[in-house]
């Protein structure tokens, strides 16, 4: 009897499937099985929505867990992803451990849909991309933003054979504005009671100002020279003094190439290398720099600097990172009835041997968006059509400025700020959504715009990167060759933080231990990569 | 009942009983002993034995979309380049020198330790020196590290006395010639009350009418520590002798403590080759099959330690491992 029963259910649920899948059948010319198993539209109805379909995109970004759970408190957060239909999946990495989760995703296939890193130049980027592990941009005139952002020279020149494996955050639109990622601030008040009357202008001028407020120690608290937030940013400073072309960001493979004695040559091996590296030393010997260098933190950094322990500091960031690391966090506190601009300055480049002002020259980005290969078309297009939109007038303004007519008006032209609170804290997830896509941080500098929260900070950037662009010029040099790839240049780093380290705490003098340093890099192919480029760049006609 | 026994004296029926019985019967015979043996098997199978087949990977050019048992070969060549590698051989040189020294500095600690603390046997200090002493084991080296680093900055406790003596203040962890001491009295201080433990246990173990007769018959500390003590230790020192020996090069060469305390300016005398791997795979992005290499290199290494101290405790007349 059960028997009889069973037979007669199972007949019945494949009736009921054969039914339902012939009445679906009738579609199955349009329609499309996407290889993730979500169902496409059928042709019509992607001309009335083309996002009608809900999606789920897994997305792997520093702290992605909180960012993503912020979007449920976000009204502007929820109303873009809404529109294009999406929702997102966290596959949280943190700061510490980013590079080498991403590294193991993508050895054990579980990169997530998209993810972020910063690793162009680095052998296992070209692996990625040589290997099929991410997925190449379609074409992008369907996105007339996402391709007006690919015209920026440093941009464009990531392309491989004709393609596009990844979208960079770009910071600046120049490479002028790279002086604001790598700043030197010094304690105005204290070098004004060590004396000092006129803010340095010169290197001697610099290291005047920093010798008079170790050796007056104003507060009595054992005061140091010049800090810094990570030995990373070394490079970005001492380089500047007759050598700039060679600050890099401190990933090792973002060299770039000058022509010296007919040939061209990474600019950390110039001749200029000798005199900079010997004024940096000089400054360690005379105790203008943190003898605790070598091991610093950032946070034990910043809180140094405004307790006033340490006289100069190095740091990343410029003044976005001034407001919200320095200001927000420590200064108002510790000093509520001291204005930080009153007290702090910003080192401005200083003239070098060469009479120039030079300062940092980085990329216009830093990180970048890849897209695992797992990824289909339409997944992809959800994607690009997401990113379009961030990086268009209309996606900008609603991530940055709020919402018209609430969060800001427009008069005679201008975005007037109406709501008085954080933006940051009534929209916690547009940053984060504004971010995934670019930082395009030169926004930030603008008196209209309200991410330097600090006003009397915002003006000082505003000004600061103004005279910047009417002061100083950025040297010559091809970052072409610093994409460029051979065989020994895939695999060749210049870790030039490192041996800056070495030299300034090393006991030998300058140049025998430069000279040990060079033979080092020699060991490891450096002359085969010259000889590699030059004869590339040859080929290519770069002269 | 007959299991019972038999588990008392597992020798003898072993012996008698092997001949005539077929494995599957032996095995039926002690079903229990082998059940309770199956999840340690299947634990070794699932996590340090199945992981192996990724050894191969030392013979292979890693390519991300065809995964370790997809790539191709190309047999020794990332041996021949390790060979060329001159940051490899720092680190391997740098891997033995500070085993071998931790070896000797901190070895014969805890033996001493245990020696001192079973003299205070009858004393409440023992269990306050222990636990003073033992605690630090537990602290992780991400936090000890913050410790020793403020300790040895430079107004730190350590500079406070050089200068307090006219000295030029100078931080140790950025010295090539202190950083390895460093890490060797930073290594004493944290292992040496937990290491101690078993040999205060073996000493526990002797029986202290010994030291009680000898003690009646005239024999002086000295004595009794030498004819009673060190005898009652030797077999544990000989076990865990061979036990630190095959875990030299990486134990030895602790790569939490190296990595939280070490920074680019002494690199040349404390890179190991486990900071090596962990540095060059991820943050420069070197090849996973060369890295494994360099990883297999290790293993062979310490599988010759390992055998080496085992002979040399046969040789000793102790029992060894195997």
């Amino acid at each position: 009897m059960l028997r009889k029963k069973m037979m007669t259910l199972a007949l019945c649920i494949t009736l009921l499937a054969s039914v339902l899948t012939a009445c679906g059948g009738g579609n199955n010319d349009k329609g499309q099985t996407a290889s993730n198993g979500e169902v496409s539209p059928d042709s019509s109805n992607s001309t009335d929505n083309p996002y009608k379909d809900p999606m789920t995109i897994s997305l792997g970004f520093w702290d992605a867990d909180a960012e993503i759970a912020n979007i449920e408190k976000d009204p502007i957060a929820k109303q873009v992803l809404e529109k294009f239909n999406i929702t997102l999946k966290p596959v949280n990495m943190t700061w510490d451990d980013y590079t080498q989760k991403i590294q193991m995703w993508a050895a054990s296939g579980q990169l997530p849909d998209i993810f972020a890193i910063d690793a162009v130049g680095t052998q296992y980027q070209r692996k990625w991309v040589e290997q099929g592990v991410v997925k190449a941009l379609p074409d992008l005139s369907k996105y007339p933003n996402l391709a007006k952002y690919f015209e920026s020279p440093d941009i464009k020149g990531l392309g491989v054979d004709g393609k596009y494996y990844t979208v960079p955050r770009r910071m600046f639109p120049s490479v002028d504005w790279s002086a604001l990622d790598r700043m030197v601030f010094y304690r105005w008040d204290l070098a004004q009671k060590a004396g000092i009357t006129k803010e340095p202008e010169t290197w001697e001028e610099f290291e005047a100002m920093l010798d008079a407020i170790v050796k007056s120690d104003p507060e009595g608290k054992h005061i140091t020279g010049l800090t810094t937030t990570t030995t990373k940013m070394l490079g970005g400073f001492f380089w500047l003094y007759g050598n700039p072309v060679a600050t890099s960001d401190g990933s090792g493979s973002d060299f770039k190439w000058i022509k010296e004695d007919g040939k061209f040559i990474p600019a950390v091996f110039s001749k200029k290398a000798l005199p900079a590296l010997q004024n940096m030393k000089n400054m360690y010997e005379k105790g203008l720099i943190d003898p605790d260098i070598a091991l610093v933190k950032p946070a034990e950094s910043y809180d140094n600097f405004v307790a006033g322990k340490a006289a100069a500091l190095l740091s990343g960031g410029g003044f976005i990172n001034l407001n919200s690391d320095m200001y927000e966090k420590r200064w108002k506190t510790a000093y509520p009835d001291k204005d930080i601009m009153e007290s702090v300055k910003a080192l401005k480049p200083l003239i070098g041997p060469d009479g120039e002002r030079s300062h940092a020259i980085f990329k216009t980005y830093w990180s970048e968006s890849y897209f695992s290969n797992k990824v289909d078309d339409k997944k992809m297009d959800r994607i690009m059509a997401l990113y379009d939109y961030v990086l268009s007038p209309e996606g900008k303004d609603l991530l940055t400025y709020g919402i018209e007519g609430v969060d800001y008006k427009i008069e005679n032209g201008q975005k007037v700020v109406i709501e008085k609170g954080s933006l940051n804290e009534k929209y916690p997830a547009s940053r984060f959504l504004k971010n995934l896509v670019a930082y395009e941080t030169s926004d930030s500098y603008n008196m209209d715009n309200p991410t330097i929260a600090n006003e009397g900070i915002r003006k000082e950037a505003v000004d600061y990167i103004d005279w910047i662009q009417n002061n100083t010029k950025v040297p010559e040099y091809d970052i072409r060759l610093t994409y460029l790839s051979t065989p020994t240049k895939d695999k060749f780093t210049v870790l030039d933080h490192d041996d800056l380290l070495k030299i300034m705490l090393s006991k030998e003098p300058v140049e025998s231990y430069w000279n040990n340093i060079v033979n080092d890099y020699k060991a490891k192919g450096l002359d085969k990569m010259i000889e590699e480029v030059n004869a590339k760049a040859k080929e290519q006609g770069i002269e | 009942m007959a299991d019972s026994v038999t588990a008392r004296t597992p020798k003898r029926s072993l012996k008698t009983r092997a001949p005539k019985q077929s494995l599957g019967k032996r095995i039926l015979q002690y079903k229990y002993f082998y059940l309770m043996v199956l999840p340690v098997l299947i634990w070794y199978a699932l996590f340090s034995y199945a992981p192996m087949y990724g050894v191969t990977l030392a013979f292979k050019s890693f390519d991300y979309s065809k995964g370790i048992l997809g790539s191709p070969w190309i047999g020794l060549e990332n041996f021949q380049t390790l060979l060329t590698d001159p940051d490899f051989r720092r680190a391997f040189w740098n891997t033995v020198i500070i085993s071998l020294m931790k070896l000797i500095t901190h070895f014969p600690m805890p033996i001493i330790l245990a020696i001192v603390l079973y003299e205070f046997s009858r004393t409440k200090m023992k269990r306050f020196f222990q636990t003073i002493l033992t605690f630090p084991h537990f602290i992780s080296w991400v936090v000890l590290s913050g410790i020793i680093i403020n300790i040895l900055s430079k107004d730190g406790i350590y500079n406070q006395i050089i200068m307090l003596f006219g000295g030029d203040p100078n931080s140790p962890l950025v010295d090539e010639s202190a950083f390895r001491p460093v890490l060797y009295i930073t290594h004493v201080w944290r292992e040496i009350g937990w290491d101690s433990i078993i040999y205060l246990a073996a000493l526990a173990g002797i029986n202290p009418e010994l030291f009680e007769a000898a003690e009646v018959d005239g024999a002086n500390r000295f004595r009794r520590l030498l004819n009673i003590a060190w005898p009652g230790l030797k077999s544990t020192v000989a076990v865990l002798l061979i036990l630190q020996v095959g875990q030299l090069l990486t134990q030895g060469s602790s790569f939490e403590q190296i990595f939280n305390l070490y920074s680019s300016p002494v690199y040349s005398v404390a890179d190991t080759i486990d900071t090596y791997i962990y540095r060059t795979s991820f943050t420069i992005g070197g090849d996973f099959g060369y890295m494994t290499a360099v990883g297999v290199v290790k293993s062979i290494i310490s599988l010759i330690l390992l055998w080496a101290a085992n002979s040399f405790a046969k040789k000793m007349g102790e029992e060894g491992l195997y």
